[in-house]
């Protein structure tokens, strides 16, 4: 049906998924730490549902330019990327692979839906799962729980393996510091982090979680 | 229970797309197919195999019971009953209630009316569907079931189950199990057979067959089974035009065919020994046997010939149509 195994994997490779919500910033997040952990340029593999992949070669800054927009659902295949991640004296190598988001409802676009189920089969055999929330939306008063169903139901999934953590995205935006705690009180039994991919802050935090679940 | 586990995540991702299916109901099935995976090796290597591959096969499974001559009802009734686990697995997909699907059966009908084929191809059929681990056919009768001394049937009885796990126990003659009255091993069988059904509830699969009057006389005696099998097919007698067509298909298969006097001949013996009230009543084993022979005889008339036409190894003549195997 579809190609189980993203890009090319190197025995002993790690894979780590991004997933969340459309619009939470996952590709923004990728990029930004690929370009955190010094990667000049990225080269994206792009695997359409239907199995097709294409490899395409950019500098960071063009990917982020071309990959990632303000409209949901951007992304809709897996997008994958491979970086080294220096890990004691040597380095590791991680491939990174950026998700179509997930919905609560079912969507009534074919291809996002094809989109998804896709996510949902990068999901299960990923040894790392970065959950991405968007911390601005969940402080926002009102707005009902910080979380919805999906992401309970992720956190519930890949809660209960090692390597799972929850990245709470756009802490530049207002809102987000309160977000962020109702996201932490929400989901006390895993660690949340504070990031703003578009400003490059807590990528640290994000790249010591990922190497301590190698 | 059977009925539906997620065992097969490709039904749920199919779910998913085909919009049955939202991304949080997906991922709450997802989450009990991937303990089940983890549960033993082979379980998570199934999880692995692709679905397009396996629903292929299913296809293919249908086709082949469709290309078999006559058995219009039975066909029918196969429809049905995957439909019904279809439906069964997809309301489990979307969390609605569901029966544990019972799907032991009872086939009755003379010898030679399809009840083995069939088996074969529900063996295959259900292993596509995932309701089956492995699909195999055991083919068992009285013989390998009942034992010599107290205490040797019921033994005898669960390694045969045992064997059957993932797959299909088809008990040939199952009535002869009942014979013999109180005394008779063949009931302490019949006990160890229905308490292995609770035991191997979703394992696997166990078919009754046999002739339909005796068959009718051993379930009434056996209330235990007949509210265990809820499917029960019956295989009507060829009639003489379907066991011609069989014979047909057979040649065909094997690159012969038959000559008009031939083809006469076929169908007087089958008319005097295949038609109905006789004791190969509608029974293609018997034109198997018939074929084979044929095949065989002919081959023994052109053995000496030189000089062979393409024709001549094809053809099947007259004199090599015969009904006595004795010779």
């Amino acid at each position: 049906m579809r190609d189980r195994q993203p890009g090319g994997r190197l025995s002993g490779m790690k894979r780590c998924t991004v997933v969340g919500r459309p619009n939470v910033g996952k590709t923004l997040l990728v990029l930004s730490l690929a370009e955190h952990l010094k990667a000049r340029t990225v080269d994206v593999t792009f695997m359409d549902p239907s199995g097709a992949k294409q490899v395409r070669t950019y500098t960071v800054s063009a990917a982020i330019r071309e990959l990632v927009g303000p409209r949901p659902h951007q992304t809709r295949c897996l997008q994958s990327i491979v970086v080294e991640v220096p890990a004691g004296k040597g380095r590791k190598v991680v491939e990174l692979v950026d998700t179509t988001g997930l919905v609560d409802h079912i969507h009534e676009d074919l291809q996002i839906r094809r989109a998804m189920a896709q996510t949902l089969q990068a999901i299960r055999p990923a040894q790392i799962i970065v959950h991405v929330v968007d911390a601005s939306t969940a402080g926002r008063d009102g707005s009902g729980p910080p979380a919805g169903a999906i992401d309970r139901q992720i956190a519930d999934f890949a809660g209960s393996r090692g390597g799972y953590f929850i990245v709470a995205n756009k802490m530049d935006l207002p809102d987000a510091a309160r977000g962020l705690a109702r996201l932490q009180r929400m989901f006390s039994g895993c660690a949340v982090l504070p990031v703003s991919a578009a400003e490059r802050t807590g990528l640290r935090e994000v790249k010591r979680h990922v190497l301590r679940s190698l | 229970m059977l009925a539906f586990e997620p065992r097969d995540p490709n039904l749920v991702l199919a779910g998913l797309e085909e919009g049955r299916l939202s991304p949080v109901e997906a991922l709450e099935v997802l989450k009990h197919s991937v303990e089940l995976g983890q549960a033993g090796p082979a379980g998570g290597q199934r999880l692995e195999e692709p679905s397009s591959s396996s629903a292929w096969r299913l296809k293919e499974a249908l086709a082949d019971l469709d290309s078999l001559i006559g058995l219009d009802k039975v066909k029918a009734l196969v429809r049905e009953i995957v439909a019904y686990v279809k439906i069964q697995q997809i309301r489990a997909a979307r969390q609605l209630t569901c029966e544990p699907l019972a799907l032991h059966m009872i086939f009755s009908g003379n010898p030679g009316t399809g009840k083995t084929t069939c088996a074969r191809l529900f063996g295959k059929i259900f292993r596509e569907m995932g309701v089956l681990e492995k699909g195999h056919l055991v083919e068992r009768e009285r013989a390998d079931l009942v034992g010599e001394y107290i205490g040797h049937t019921a033994q005898k009885t669960r390694e045969q189950i045992k064997k059957a796990l993932g797959g299909i126990l088809f008990i040939d003659e199952a009535y002869s199990l009942a014979r013999g009255g109180e005394k008779d091993f063949g009931k302490e069988s019949i006990d160890t057979l229905i308490r292995a059904l609770e035991d191997y509830r979703d394992k696997f699969i166990v078919i009754l067959a046999g002739y339909r009057d005796e068959m009718e006389t051993f379930i009434r005696a056996n209330p235990g089974i007949r509210s265990r099998f809820p499917i029960h097919i019956e295989f009507p007698d060829y009639t003489t035009d379907e066991l011609l067509r069989i014979a047909d298909l057979m040649l065909k298969q094997r690159d012969y065919r038959l000559d008009l006097a031939a083809r006469a001949r076929l169908e007087f013996i089958l008319t005097r020994r295949a038609g109905p009230g006789n004791d190969h009543s509608g029974n293609a084993r018997l034109v198997r046997n018939i074929i084979e022979r044929a095949i065989r005889r002919q081959a023994l008339r052109l053995v000496e010939k030189p000089n062979l036409s393409r024709e001549e190894l094809m053809l099947i003549r007259r004199e090599d149509i015969t009904d006595d195997f004795s010779a």
